[in-house]
């Protein structure tokens, strides 16, 4: 493959991937903290204003990344993919153009009033101010993944052949298109479920320390009951939207189906498609060198809920049509280990629940139980690691097409690129986005270190 | 909607969506340039050696209000990019590295500002507010500069190299856009600060003034030499007249910024002062380059979206603008002249 073209599939998958974490823990702490005011304002009582007050440091930090890493990924499309920018502008660009529009300037203004403004605007102001951040956290999110997913599923759309332009026939359908609500809700449920489990973890590590008061014990063992409830809904809902998601996947893209599962022949009629946990491409790419454990049918039922319903294998699909075997396989494993963790995440919870119930998350007993606690601490990235995997799945499953059917990336990207310039780009933005994440968890640390501000009036 | 005005004269069309959408980037560019380079002009000022203590109240001044100024930005980019693509796409292709210097100084002040608040080590967050400061002024002078200086495009693609960009006009208009941020943060933090008691302050906010006048002047001079079309543009009716009333506009409020900067008087004017000399400025610039959007050759109509995006897009954003226009302007009333002196619990 080309130099710059490889380059610059890095260069975006790293911003990409860096970029979305802090997204999601925007969208799930908003959530938490909008959740924390309302009890506050109905209730009256100190310990929600405390968990308001406390959380809200945390989302501080994480948006200002967010919004530092943004940035660069608006220019991407630009610098990179110049051809697709000018190809798909007239819808793309029209929908990040809402996005900034509509939800950007909404949330930034919000959110200056939630951080600074306790002493200069009312109570009913500020929780106003608080549910519009959620608000426009989310209305962004929306905004992003109707692109994407349109990129995915490219309906209501037209590629002009003569000027090769996207010329748009039906708005309605190309922002709703089939992927859309879907990927949409699927994506939500991701922030909240990784941001419960961080928010569990960051509890746990700070009961753990030394210097502690019961109070700040109880605030914390609050922090993980809040969390758990939270988790015990949202997982198995994720994981019921995940494989709604699979069914439209395996509609609208089978070839990126076909990779996510390493399924290379199509399964003959009578017969079901097996589905495996661990399985590697052979070197010709026309099938497994090994596949295991291989349950039968299991990739039927799954797709088509049926025991034999036919699931299309990569071979039927032309070589130019369908990810290569390395693409195949990245996919297939992105797409392992978000189901595991999925399946993972709801066990956790129930877990979590049960010794909730038989009374070990006291403030008596918590000493107790020391391993529950280290466990929570390890468990912090396991969302966000499925976060990250869904969307390898998702970005590297859809190649070699930028705009499924319409558009291949080495049509999208930008001329006269000088591949030294890319790698420096890419060494300086790696080299500053690990400072700022070890920056972001020493302050974590920090932050949770001191505790929340018991005395603190409003 | 009415598509097409006709002009009187000629009987010919001239597409009206363009036009609108033209002046609804131009707007909100303008109020990006002029909102953040304030606070960048802030950020630049933080470098100079001065008390530790006012390092610090730049920063609580420009706090809560850097991002939402900063999305103006975002906000005309995504504009930019629904209504005119290609512009999007050839500018941010040719001027990648522009591109690189002010999204790593905006990373630079976001950051500084997340973990200003936290650290022990103030000093180090207000050199890196600082520092990112510099780069994002510095970028947007070379992206702007590179931009007015043209690009080549070959087949409807970006046919130059990566440092094409860096013309003599690009440097000249570096430094005038740098001194004019500095003269805009100074007065901001006139209004809001005591910096108007030091003795260096009038006297430095003159030499900014000159230099950003002269850089922008000789700019003036070059541009026509670099690319013919303005010349040709420049001279014709009635964007001449129009360029000669911006010009004197200008040229008078020069003067009373100068008087007043000299006898020391109304220090709360002169932000408005420098802010209007910036907004003729800026339109002087948006009148020279219309109707071209990529000099020498690219002009909007060339490369507008289909009518149907452009529409689309107004019934989108076009309600929505004032809207957004009224809540910044509550979050910079909240956070005007009483909270940059009140220092305590400001939140967190
Ligand atoms: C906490 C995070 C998380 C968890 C636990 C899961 N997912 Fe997921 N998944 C995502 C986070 C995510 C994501 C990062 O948010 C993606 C990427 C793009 C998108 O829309 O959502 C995604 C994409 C994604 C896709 C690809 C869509 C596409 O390519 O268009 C499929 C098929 C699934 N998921 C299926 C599942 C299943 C069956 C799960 C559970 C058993 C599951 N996901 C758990
Ligand atoms: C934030 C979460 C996202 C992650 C982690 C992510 C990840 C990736 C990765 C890994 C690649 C490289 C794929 C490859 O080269 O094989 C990629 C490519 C790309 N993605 Fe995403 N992506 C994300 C969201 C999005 C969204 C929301 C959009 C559009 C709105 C988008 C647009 C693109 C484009 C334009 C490319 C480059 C072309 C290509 O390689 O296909 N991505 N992304
Ligand atoms: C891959 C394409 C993407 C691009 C071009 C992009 C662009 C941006 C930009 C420019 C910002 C800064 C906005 C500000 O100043 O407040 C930002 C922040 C944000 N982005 Fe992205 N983004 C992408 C992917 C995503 C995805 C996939 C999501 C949603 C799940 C998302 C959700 C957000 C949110 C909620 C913010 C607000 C800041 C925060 O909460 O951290 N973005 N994004």
């Amino acid at each position: 493959m080309d130099l710059v073209l490889m380059l610059s599939r890095i260069q975006f998958g790293a911003t990409a991937a860096f970029h979305i974490i802090f997204p999601m823990m925007s969208i799930g702490l908003a959530l938490y903290l909008f959740v924390m005011e309302c009890m506050w304002l109905k209730t009256g009582k100190q310990e929600y204003y405390q968990q308001l007050r406390f959380w809200l440091k945390i989302f501080t930090l994480s948006f200002a990344i967010g919004v530092a890493s943004g940035i660069p990924m608006a220019f991407q499309f630009g610098m990179s993919w110049a051809a697709f920018s000018n190809a798909a502008g007239s819808f793309f660009g029209n929908i990040i153009g809402f996005e900034t529009t509509i939800a950007f300037t909404l949330e930034t203004a919000s959110l200056g009033i939630m951080i600074f403004g306790w002493k200069y605007v009312s109570r009913t102001v500020h929780l106003i101010a608080n549910g519009l951040t959620f608000f426009a956290a989310t209305l962004s999110a929306f905004w992003i993944i109707a692109a994407n997913s349109w990129m995915q599923i490219p309906e209501g759309t037209h590629m002009d052949l003569v000027t090769g332009k996207i010329i748009v026939d039906n708005y309605w359908q190309a922002i709703f298109n089939s992927g859309t609500m879907t990927s949409y809700l699927h994506t939500l449920l991701a922030a909240v479920t990784a941001t419960l489990f961080l928010v569990a973890g960051v509890s746990a590590w700070a009961i753990l320390r030394e210097n502690k008061t019961r109070e700040k014990v109880q605030f914390f063992i609050n922090s993980i009951k809040y969390a758990i409830v939270v988790a015990l809904i949202a997982a198995p809902v994720q994981v019921i939207f995940g494989d709604i998601l699979g069914v439209i996947v395996a509609k609208h893209q089978p070839a990126k189906f076909a990779a996510m599962e390493l399924h290379y022949d199509t399964n003959a009629q009578g017969q079901g498609a097996p589905w495996s946990l661990f399985a590697l491409p052979n070197k010709d790419n026309n099938g497994t060198s090994f596949a295991w454990p291989s349950i039968p049918n299991a990739l039927s039922i799954v797709t088509t809920k049926t025991m034999t319903g036919e699931v299309k294998g990569l071979n039927d699909f032309a070589t130019n049509e369908k990810p290569t075997a390395i693409e195949s396989a990245l996919t297939y494993y992105s797409s392992r280990i978000m189901i595991l963790i999925g399946f993972a995440m709801v066990a956790i919870a129930l877990v979590a629940l049960y010794y909730w119930r038989r009374g070990k998350l006291e403030v008596d007993t918590i000493e107790n139980h020391k391993g529950f606690l280290r466990f929570f601490v390890w468990m912090i990235p396991l969302g966000f690691i499925a976060v990250e995997m869904g969307w390898m799945a998702r970005e590297i499953g859809r190649q070699p097409y930028m705009i499924y059917h319409n558009l291949t990336i080495a049509q999208s990207l930008s001329s006269n690129l000088n591949a030294g310039i890319i790698i420096f780009l890419i060494v300086a933005i790696v080299a500053i986005y690990i400072a700022l994440f070890s920056l972001l968890v020493h302050f974590i640390r920090r932050i949770t270190e001191k505790g929340p501000d018991f005395n603190a009036t409003i | 909607m009415n598509d097409f005005i006709t002009l009187a004269t000629s009987g010919a069309h001239i597409p009206l969506l363009p036009i609108v959408w033209f002046a609804i980037i131009g707007i909100e560019l303008a109020l990006y340039i002029l909102l953040d380079g304030g606070n960048l002009g802030i950020g630049i000022l933080s470098l100079l050696p001065q008390k530790e203590d006012n390092r610090s109240l730049m920063l609580h001044v420009v706090g809560p209000i850097w991002d939402a100024n900063e999305t103006w930005l975002l906000v005309a980019a995504g504009s930019l990019f629904g209504a005119f693509p290609a512009v999007y796409a050839i500018g941010l292709n040719a001027l990648f590295v522009p591109a690189i210097v002010i999204a790593v100084g905006i990373i630079l002040r976001a950051g500084s500002f997340a973990f200003f608040e936290f650290s022990e080590m103030k000093s180090l967050w207000t050199k890196v507010f600082g520092v990112g400061s510099l780069l994002v002024a510095i970028g947007h002078g070379l992206l702007f500069g590179g931009l007015l200086s043209g690009i080549k495009i070959v087949d409807g693609h970006f046919g130059g190299g990566a440092f094409d960009f860096l013309t003599p006009f690009t440097l000249l208009f570096t430094i005038g856009l740098f001194f004019a941020y500095v003269v805009l943060g100074y007065s901001a933090l006139i209004g809001k600060i005591d910096y108007a008691l030091q003795v260096e302050t009038f006297p430095r906010i003159l030499g900014a003034s000159v230099v950003t006048f002269l850089a922008l002047l000789t700019a003036t001079f070059v541009l026509p030499n670099m690319s013919y079309i303005f010349m040709t543009a420049w001279t014709a009716a009635p964007t001449s007249y129009l360029l000669y009333l911006i010009a004197g506009a200008i040229f008078m409020t020069s003067v009373i910024l100068g008087y007043n900067a000299i006898a020391k008087k109304n220090p709360e004017q002169m932000h408005f002062f420098a802010m209007l000399i910036f907004v003729l400025g800026y339109a002087g610039m948006v009148v020279g380059l219309f109707p071209y959007i990529v000099p020498p050759a690219v002009t909007i109509f060339d490369v507008a979206s289909p009518d149907s995006t452009l529409k689309f897009m107004l019934y989108g954003i076009g309600p929505i603008l004032p809207i957004v226009f009224a809540y910044n302007w509550y979050l910079h009333k909240v956070f005007g002249s009483n909270f940059a002196h009140n220092k305590e619990g400001e939140g967190y």
